[in-house]
């Protein structure tokens, strides 16, 4: 009997034992992280989140519908917050019920994401720090081990988002090659604590954010009613979500491949402003190569061309201006900034290639010049030619 | 109005007995006298430098915000500018090398020896000088390469113990290369370094001419055995002929070079933008830039750069100093021989491994 009771004890010790090890471990490591989190250098400690009734020692997890209200606490108290940053923030969490994210979680739906998923647990950084998972550089990452995941979006009847979307965009680009730390990421359109797809009419309003010209041109233009009673999503309707691509000129037009061609083809008015359109902004970009291809032939033979290069520069801005235009979907404004732009440029062309003449004249002068030199090259070679031979003499030592 | 000017000139200088000497002067000539022209066109360099560089400072103005500028509009507004600015960039680059090969030849040639140790002396200073010269305008025209290549140039001084952090304070005016350094090196450019230069060509002409032209010690021996075999010019008009036709060879090269390789530009100097890649001084001082890269940072414990600029400066002192410690031995002028090939091949190699950009 006793035996029985030493080999019972001794089974529930060696099936216990494991389950502590990992708790142990579990614990080292999150105190391990939490000497590098943001919160423990402001002082705080763990038992700030891990609120525990039964007193010290206790560190009790708090459930996934908690933690945002937990993180509240502190973050939602202005006077509190002031004493670590005086600009810091306190509406994420008045921000993150507004959310689907928030909205789901109130509704005890404990699988969509709350503060520790995108922040972290026990290591979490500023947002500025580089290595936070929020970070500009790391926020799409974050947001597609969700969001990509077709699976776990299939649960709530949602398609996932390819994850090599927004790398393929120009926003991506411009983040991760230029290390333009303001290009938008996931957050910059859907928001980050009130997370929320933007909605067909809103679209607008969050490209222009950044997008101010464009967006004003195409709030005045006869589109935007057009595409608000068809129900188009207004920016997304050309340039598409997500994978925004640099946009070309040979979007406009009415040939295969353009963008305008799915809603236009080449009749009526509409067909022929499409082509006009199209008409100039290819002009412009031809006398800007022309002037360009000219101006680097005169460069490259040695000559400065300042003059020409601030026309072409002057023409490049005009291009970018002509480009933005084509959100007034109309002809006239256009029209005036790519005759100026085919000025600048012709301007520049012209320097480059008045450039070109100099040179040729530098040539022949150089090749006349040239000939004079030889003439006297050839005559001092006929008159030392001519001139009596060595003597043997000693060399004059102190001629002066 | 000549046969009065003549005369007039006679009674108030020498003019006649300078004639007269230069009538009796005679060259040695030989199968190394094409050499000598190296000095000649050396000194042709220098007064088109003269002449080029005071019509720049017609247009020219020493200062951050305009010396970029006014280089530009040299180049692009004033009449023949282009030709005046490129004409000064290569004709300084040309007496360079001329200077360097007439240094070499005087050395193989064995020109140093007793009694022309002070035109040794006084030329290798004028080297030295035009070294200076090269440095000093470098960093003129403000703009990218010469800003940052003037800043490496000049942090190189720091390593001079004692002095070093003092003297780069003095050439740069400042703690870093700024507007300062460019109105100092100016100064340094047009009248400092002229000044002196003028004085030593002066000095240099003085003593060939006192001297005369040497005769290489291999050319001694064959006359000592045959009389016959050493010949002469006259300096009039035979040496001065060949002279001027070197020089307008020169000049040939020169305009060609102005016009189909213009000297660039290149882009405005920003003293606040990051140090473009490549960045390297002009030829002739890559030699020198590509040997401190690589020195190992400590030498037996003695900071490694400050090893490769005590080098230089010792081998610069020997330089000056070598007619008074080389001996006019056979054994003697081997080793002077051997030393400056070496000198010549380690030059040349380091150059080449600058230029190939493969630098670790």
């Amino acid at each position: 009997m006793r035996g029985t009771v030493r080999i019972a004890v001794a089974a529930i010790a060696l099936s216990v034992f494991p389950a502590t090890v990992r708790a142990q471990t579990a614990v080292e490591t999150a105190k391990s992280a939490f000497g590098e989190d943001v919160h423990a250098a402001a002082g705080l400690t763990c038992a700030a989140c891990h609120v525990s009734s039964r007193g010290a020692g206790a560190l009790p997890i708090p459930s996934r519908t908690a933690i945002a209200p937990l993180c509240a606490t502190c973050h939602s108290d202005a006077a509190y917050m002031r004493r670590f940053d005086p600009q810091v923030r306190v509406d994420q969490f008045l921000q993150y019920q507004t959310s689907v994210h928030g909205k789901r979680m109130a509704a005890d739906d404990e699988r969509v994401a709350t503060c520790t998923d995108c922040h972290g647990v026990h290591g979490i950084k500023r947002v500025n720090d580089a290595r936070s998972p929020v970070a500009p550089l790391n926020v799409t990452t974050t947001c597609g081990r969700c969001h990509g995941d077709p699976a776990r979006m299939k649960l709530f009847g949602r398609e996932a988002t390819p994850p090599g979307d927004w790398s393929a965009s120009v926003h991506a680009a411009a983040l991760i090659k230029r290390g333009d730390t303001s290009a938008p990421t996931c957050i910059a359109c859907h928001g980050s604590h009130g997370a929320t797809p933007p909605g067909v009419t809103s679209v607008a309003n969050v490209c222009a954010q950044c997008h101010v010209r464009e967006a004003e041109l195409f709030r005045v233009s006869p589109k935007k009613e057009i595409f608000d009673a068809l129900g188009e999503p207004e920016c997304l309707t050309c340039h598409r979500n997500h994978r925004i691509e640099p946009p070309q000129d040979t979007w406009v037009g009415v040939q295969e491949g353009s963008v305008c061609v799915e809603c236009h083809d080449e009749s009526g008015d509409s067909g022929m402003t499409i082509r006009r359109v199209r008409e100039e902004l290819d002009g412009l970009s031809a006398a800007l190569s022309n002037a360009d291809a000219v101006l680097t032939r005169a460069e490259r033979a040695g000559m400065l061309v300042d003059d020409g290069r601030t026309a072409f520069q002057e023409a490049r801005e005009y291009r970018v201006q002509s480009r933005v235009l084509v959100h007034a979907f109309a002809l006239a404004p256009l029209l005036k900034v790519t005759t100026e732009g085919t000025a600048s440029a012709r301007r520049a062309q012209q320097v480059g290639e008045a450039a070109m003449l100099e040179l040729q004249t530098r040539r022949r002068g150089l090749a006349l010049a040239t000939l004079v030199i030889l003439a006297f090259l050839g005559t001092l070679w006929l008159k030392i030619r001519r001139l009596p031979p060595p003597s043997s003499q000693q060399p004059t030592q102190r001629a002066m | 109005m000549a046969s009065r000017l003549r005369p007039w000139l006679e009674e108030r200088l020498p003019l006649a007995d300078l004639l007269e000497t230069l009538r009796h002067k005679t060259v040695p000539h030989h199968r190394y006298s094409g050499w000598y022209y190296f000095g000649g066109m050396t000194l042709f360099l220098f007064a088109m430098q003269v002449g080029t560089g005071a019509l720049l400072l017609l247009y020219y103005r020493p200062s951050a915000t305009e010396a970029y500028e006014s280089v530009q509009f040299i180049v692009t507004r004033v009449p023949f500018g282009w030709l005046v600015r490129s004409i000064h960039a290569w004709s300084a680059n040309l007496m360079v090398a001329c200077a360097f090969a007439h240094l070499f030849s005087v050395l193989f040639l064995h020109a140093y020896r007793r009694p022309r140790e002070l035109t040794w002396v006084s030329g290798v200073l004028l080297l030295l000088l035009t070294l200076a010269f090269g440095f000093t305008g470098y960093l003129l025209p403000w703009n990218e390469v010469s800003f940052f290549a003037t800043r490496v140039g000049t942090d190189i001084a720091a390593t001079v113990p004692v002095i070093g952090h003092g003297l780069v304070r003095f050439l740069r005016g400042g703690n870093d290369v700024s507007g300062a350094t460019l109105t100092r090196l100016f100064g340094f450019h047009v009248a400092v370094l002229p000044a002196i230069a003028t004085a030593l060509v002066g000095l240099h002409l003085l003593l060939v001419q006192r001297h005369g032209m040497s005769v290489p010690p291999s050319v001694e021996r064959n006359r000592a055995a045959d009389p016959g075999v050493m010949r002469t010019i006259p300096f009039l008009p035979h040496f001065l002929l060949r002279d001027l036709f070197a020089w307008t060879a020169v000049l040939a090269m020169l305009a060609a070079l102005s016009t189909f390789y213009p000297w660039e530009l290149g882009t405005k100097a920003d003293p606040f933008a990051a140090a473009p890649a490549g960045i390297r001084p002009e030829w002739y001082f890559l030699w020198a830039f590509e040997a401190l890269k690589h020195m190992p940072s400590t030498l037996a414990g003695i900071d490694g750069e400050f090893v490769a600029v005590a080098a230089m400066g010792i081998m610069g002192i020997g330089a000056i100093l070598l007619p008074f410690m080389a001996r006019n031995t056979p054994g003697g002028r081997r080793l002077v021989v051997w030393t400056g090939i070496v000198m010549l091949l380690f030059m040349s190699a380091m150059t080449a491994l600058a230029l190939a950009g493969n630098t670790p």
